[in-house]
Formats: structure tokens, sequence, C-alpha cells
């Protein structure tokens, strides 16, 4: 009998069902395991496949999962990577994946439960995300691209299947978001003119590895005049700054995405550091855009050492310290950048991807040699 | 909430009405799944101060019947 065999024998572990995918697709609907889309069956020789990929002990867990605080086992995860649609070479990253949005800083349990629409970005830097095809350029963030896709939704299926963010139950979204069926990109890096976010972020150049935000949608910045770097950034500024953004009631750390393009022209002018000097003074905004309740119960409490008499020409910080914005470049061509707020109480958390003996993974293929 | 009442204090948990599953869901995982949780109305936010004074006698309402049925 085969390791995962036996594994799949203990109680609760596995469920019977016909190797069918009307039946199993039925039953996964019955049961409202999943995101409301088919899913691939999660037959043991699948799972099997998948779990070529894992060099960690198949049934301890790597994480938990709030709200529900499930165990995110990699057996676990392997199924739902199956159901999702993922080739098993995309395995380790998505464990790292989940790894990262399990530690306490991103405040995973705020962005699973709050009302406010927020689910976790994930950007990929590195070798693996070329090796894996994980699109960063033209509609990096839509449809088209087998690992951005099939990742980011391992990630949500991850999320409700063993984290319990179901609908109404673990998940108090107002709204939802279309982000909280994938949303997985990787960095330009061939197309920036600055050091990758995670180099940015602490880790060597040849490292893989992923941030992760607790974050909105991106709201798009279109600037097809400005010639010169401070015309873009003063237009991305003022998209950064909107009355009703969690941001600017918490210490946050909202991410800006740079076209390519618009990323070329600020860098003649502005390095990175500098152009979130630029936009963290600039993305402000008047405190008489607030109503005067909004005022009163919140700006007032929030900021009360800054702000304790606020005026209606006094100004709110999209981001407090120049140090706290992300900017990452991402996309094709195109005048174009993007502001993506987050929700507030949560942190980015960057991790590298490692081989279960603390080695820096140089390709996928690391961790499958090594069973 | 939940380590207090494991400790054996009386222990309540606020919830507006459509948070009362989750905080059904949540006392299970963390093991007190009779953890008593008192219903206000919803909304909480977007309430003048006097909503949110009649919110909370009704949910101190509430623990004062929870205490006096505790003590007997």
């Amino acid at each position: 009998m085969s390791a995962l065999a036996e594994l799949l024998q203990a109680p609760g572990v596995s469920i019977d069902a016909d190797d069918d995918f009307d039946a199993v697709n039925a039953l996964v609907m019955e049961k409202g395991w999943g995101d409301g889309l088919p899913v691939v069956p999660p037959t043991e020789a699948r799972v099997a496949a998948m779990l070529e990929y894992c060099d960690r002990p198949w049934d301890q867990p790597v994480a938990k999962i709030p709200p529900r605080w499930g165990e995110a086992t990699p057996l676990r995860l392997a199924a739902n990577a199956v159901m999702a649609g993922c080739e098993p070479r995309y395995f380790p990253l998505y464990l790292l994946a989940i790894e990262a949005m399990c530690e306490e800083p991103l405040n995973l349990y705020g962005v699973q439960a709050t009302t406010h629409l927020c689910a976790p970005l994930v950007i990929v830097n590195g070798p693996v995300a070329k090796e894996l095809n994980i699109n960063a350029g033209h509609n990096a963030f839509g449809p088209g691209h087998k690992a951005n896709a099939t990742i980011g939704r391992a990630i949500r299926l991850a999320l409700l299947n063993i984290g319990g963010a179901i609908p109404a139950l673990g998940d108090m979204s107002t709204f939802g978001s279309p982000a909280k069926y994938s949303y997985l990109v990787a960095e330009n890096e061939a197309e920036s003119p600055w050091a990758p976010l995670h180099v940015e972020r602490g880790l060597p150049r040849e490292a893989s590895a992923v941030t992760v935000i607790g974050a909105e949608c991106l709201h798009n910045v279109n600037d097809h005049e400005s010639l010169d770097g401070e015309g873009l950034l003063t237009t991305i500024a003022g998209t950064m700054a909107t009355a009703g953004s969690n941001d600017i009631y918490y210490k946050a750390q909202p991410l800006v995405i740079m076209g390519p393009e618009h990323a070329k022209a600020v860098a003649a002018q502005f390095s990175k550091a500098e152009a979130k000097r630029f936009l963290q003074q600039h993305a402000t905004l008047p405190v008489g855009r607030l109503s005067k309740d909004n005022i009163e119960r919140r700006v007032k409490v929030t900021w009360k050492d800054r702000l304790p008499a606020p005026k209606p020409e006094d100004v709110l910080y999209a981001v407090q310290r120049p140090e706290d914005l992300l900017i990452a470049v991402i996309g094709g061509a195109g005048k174009h950048s993007a502001f993506v707020p987050t929700f507030g109480a949560t942190q980015a958390v960057t991790r590298a991807l490692k081989t279960a003996d603390g080695r820096l993974a140089q390709s996928v293929a690391d961790f499958r040699k090594r069973r | 909430m939940s380590n207090l009442s494991k400790r054996g204090l009386t222990t309540a948990v606020i919830c507006s009405g459509p948070f009362l599953k989750l905080g059904q869901a949540q006392a299970r995982v963390f093991g007190v799944s009779e953890l008593p949780l008192l219903e206000i109305q919803h909304p909480l936010g977007g309430q003048s101060i006097d909503g949110v004074k009649a919110r909370a006698d009704h949910a101190v309402a509430q623990f004062v019947k929870l205490l006096k049925e505790k003590a007997q």
C-alpha cells in the first residue's frame, strides 16, 4: 500500500465517489465545497501526482487557515489544487503562498471574515515565475494563463474549504469581489527599471518568492499625456487618495502597480524610494472631503495625535509613511498604472521559496528530486 | 473570549443578527460551543449615539439575565 493510500484510510480523510466528472461535481455542489465553478475530481491518482512536488510530510499542517482555523496539510492542499486545475509542478509555489498568507502580520482572519471586499493578492517574483509561465505582462490580472488562473483559484478553494470562508458564514464581505476567484500575478521584472519587489523586501535576487497583500481589486490610472515622471506620479497620487478607502484610516501598506511604460518614465527622474516619498507626500485627501460625522467620529479618533482639531484644509494620507508604500511593475504596453487599496489592518508578507531543509529553491523540480 | 470562558468566568459575545452564524462557528472552533451570543439589532455602524446606547442597553439586559441564571 502506498503512503498516500495509508493516509487516505484514516477516518474522514477521503470520500468514496464514482470517478465520474458529473457525479463528483454534483457531490461537490451538494456539499458546498468550492467556488461555484466545476472542479477537477480529486482522485487518489491526481492527488498523488500533485504530492510528487511536495517535500514535506503530507499529513502535517503547514498553516492553519482562519476563520475555521482548519489545518492546511499538504494532502488537503493537494486535493484543492487538483480541484482548481493546477499542474503538479505548481504545488510548491501554492503551498508557499498559503504559508505566507497565514503569517500573523497579514491578519488573514480579518481579510477573510471582514465586511470589506479584500482578498489576498499574491505577487510572484524570481525564476520560478518564469518557469511556471505566470503572466506578468498584458492582461496579467485577467484570463488566459493557466498558472495565474489555477494557482489563484486553488488558493481560494483552500480559503473556502479549509479556512471556512463560506459566504455569509465565515466570509461576511458585503459585496465580495472578482478577486476572490483568483488573484495571482508575477512582477514584470524584465520590463522593470528597478530592483524586483522581493529584492527590495530583503531577499536575494536569485530567490523565488511570493508577496501577499490583503488587497482590493486594482483601480486604473490612465495618463497618456504627462511628459515626465513627476507628472505621472502626480496623476497616480491623485488616484490614491479617496474618501472611503480603508487606507486613510490605518497604517496600511497599499500597492502602486506601474505599467512598464509609466515605470520607465518615472525611473528617468526618480529612484523607487524617491517615487515613494513623492507619492506619500502628494496622495492626500483634504479632511473637508469627508462628512462632518466621519470627521468627528473617525478622523478625530484615529488621528487624534496629529489632528486633534481637524480643519477642512488639513490632509489625510493614503499611506502614512513612504516606506509603507509598495510599488511593483506589472503589465504590458500602454500608458496605464493602477492603485491597489488594502483592507488597512493588514501588512504585506514576503517569503522565499525554500526546500524543506531551508535552501532557496532554484526550480520547482528541486521539490520533486528530493523525494 | 474563549480562554476567559474556559477559566470559568461568565462570558458572552455581542453580535448583531447577520454575524450570529460567524460567532457560533468561531465558538465551536475555539471549543466553547455553548458560549452565549447576545444578539443586538443590526447595524451597529452608522448609528447615532442614542442608537448605539439602545443596543448597549439591550446587550446589558441580556448579560444581566445570564449572570442571574449562572448564579442560580
